[in-house]
């Protein structure tokens, strides 16, 4: 009986000895084993590697977008050139047109006047405390959305401007109605725009009525969350979140959302806020990239934080 | 070989446009008419016909190269896929032989099956990356649509790049490697 489950032993290891000798010998194994391991290899370590804050782009990768931009843009303006025939000639809604620009009107209305009133809260909060950033204006570019992401698991948006057009890498995206994003991927004609909505999105918000400061992360396709707001606040539903302008990304006070559902525990140090964007992502054909200079600004800060290292050394 | 690998070029190339042609409909079109919370990953079925259909050593590197195409039209970039699709190949190496493509059932079913292997590396290594459970369940449920609608589109698009590849049973160009 033992005897027998040597023998099976044995043949076992004669067999995978075999097998080894053969994969050693097939020049084909050989190859197919090599570019297994290095390919695998190859994307372990580009994998490790990976960092969300943004993409650069190989000159190959940019001419391959720069190509295909083309192609997404003509079914993008297909779409658009249809919906426009059918909305204004065909269904015969004359007013629609005029409609619609008097809506995008009062919306844009609507953010210059709470863009004023945050001023004048920062003025008497701050006085003259934060005055170095605010001589810099914002230059805006209009570009026009050609595709979405391919994956589901990313909310990004391809838009029709790039490098060409003064766009810079981490520009902020905005409508009317408020933040879509940041410029994650950029080429000289086409630039990918990692919007709220996205998991690796994160921006430092505040609840406009309590100034609770909160960081504001991708959630659903709907939804985005706001992280580490502390249980005491007294957040309510409803609440307008803007920008706090921490970061270097977005200007401050630009809007986010409003707070759409509250989870409140008897324990834990934060809550569960999910905001609702301020932005129809649904429904977004246009969006406006602020371009700001912002290494004017930086030097603004850097040098602002050396003149306070200065002072408190002396 | 160099035979081999000239054929596989050109049939490559090919191949390589129709995955073209299908991202931009998937990143293009179907968002405009409202599908933006999911898209029709073709890249997934086209390395599954690879991994299932060519029997060649360049495998990883055709993966690869579908992977690295996909990323121009994705920010997922191409690493993330390309573990996936390689460790695919390498269950379906074993298992190749007890799969026969005899009718559109079975291939639907298959492919199905696959791209359960396929997620399941791709949640394993989102959550080495930290991924949080929220963002891997929400990838879950997309993912049940989504590719049931892969597995039953899989024979028409196999049919096409049966064509393409001038498969067999016996895989492409008889190779056994």
């Amino acid at each position: 009986m033992i005897y027998g489950q040597l023998d099976i032993v044995c043949i076992r290891k004669i067999n995978d000895t075999e097998s080894l000798l053969k994969l050693v010998q097939d020049s084909t194994q050989r190859l197919k084993v090599f570019l297994t391991v290095l390919v695998l290899g190859i994307s372990f370590f580009r994998f490790a590697k990976r960092d969300f804050a943004y993409r650069e782009t190989t000159a190959f990768e940019e001419f391959m977008i720069d190509s295909f931009g083309p192609v997404q843009r003509a079914f993008a303006d297909s779409q658009s050139w249809l919906s426009d025939l059918i909305n204004h000639y065909v269904a015969n809604v004359n007013a629609s047109k005029t409609n619609e620009e008097l809506v995008k009107k009062i919306a844009k209305l609507e953010s210059t006047l709470l863009a004023t009133e945050e001023t004048i809260k920062e003025n008497q909060r701050l006085k003259e405390l934060l005055k170095f950033g605010q001589n810099l204006t914002h230059q805006e570019v209009l570009a026009q959305i050609v595709a979405w992401d391919a994956s589901s698991d990313f909310r990004v948006i391809r838009i029709n401007k790039g490098a060409a057009d003064g766009i810079r890498i981490q520009s902020p995206v905005v409508t009317a109605n408020g933040v879509v994003g940041y410029i994650y991927r950029l080429t000289d004609h086409f630039a990918d725009v990692l919007t709220i909505l996205d998991p690796n999105n994160r921006v430092d918000g505040l609840v406009a009525r309590i100034r609770a400061h909160g960081i504001i992360e991708g959630y659903t396709d709907r939804r985005a969350l706001m992280k580490y707001v502390t249980r005491t606040e007294p957040v309510i539903l409803d609440d307008m979140v803007l920008t706090s302008g921490l970061g270097n990304i977005y200007p401050k006070g630009l809007v986010i959302g409003h707070v759409a559902k509250i989870e409140r525990q008897s324990y834990g140090i934060t809550q569960h806020i999910e905001i609702r964007p301020a932005v129809d992502f649904s429904r977004l054909e246009e969006v406006i990239v602020l371009m700001s200079n912002s290494d004017a600004s930086k030097k603004l800060e850097w040098s602002a934080l050396d003149a306070f290292d200065g002072g408190s050394d002396q | 070989m160099n035979a081999q690998l000239r054929h596989i070029i050109i049939r490559m190339f090919v191949t390589l446009l129709v995955l073209i042609v299908l991202e931009t409909l998937a990143s293009s079109l179907f968002p405009m008419f409202g599908m933006t919370r999911y898209r029709i990953p073709f890249n997934v079925l086209i390395v599954l016909y690879i991994t299932f259909k060519l029997r060649t050593p360049w495998i990883p590197v055709m993966v690869f190269l579908v992977q690295w195409f996909h990323s121009i039209f994705t920010v997922e970039g191409w690493e993330i896929g390309t573990i996936a699709g390689v460790f695919v190949a390498i269950v379906v190496s074993y298992a190749k032989d007890l799969m026969h493509f005899s009718s559109v059932m079975i291939t639907m079913v298959l492919t199905q099956v696959f791209q359960c292997v396929w997620l399941a590396v791709v949640i394993g290594l989102l959550s080495l990356k930290g991924a949080e459970n929220f963002y891997l369940l929400d990838k879950f449920w997309r993912f049940i649509p989504e590719s049931l609608i892969l597995s039953i589109l899989s024979p028409f698009l196999f049919s096409i790049l049966d064509k393409i590849w001038a498969s067999s049973e016996r895989g492409m160009l008889g190779d056994d490697g």
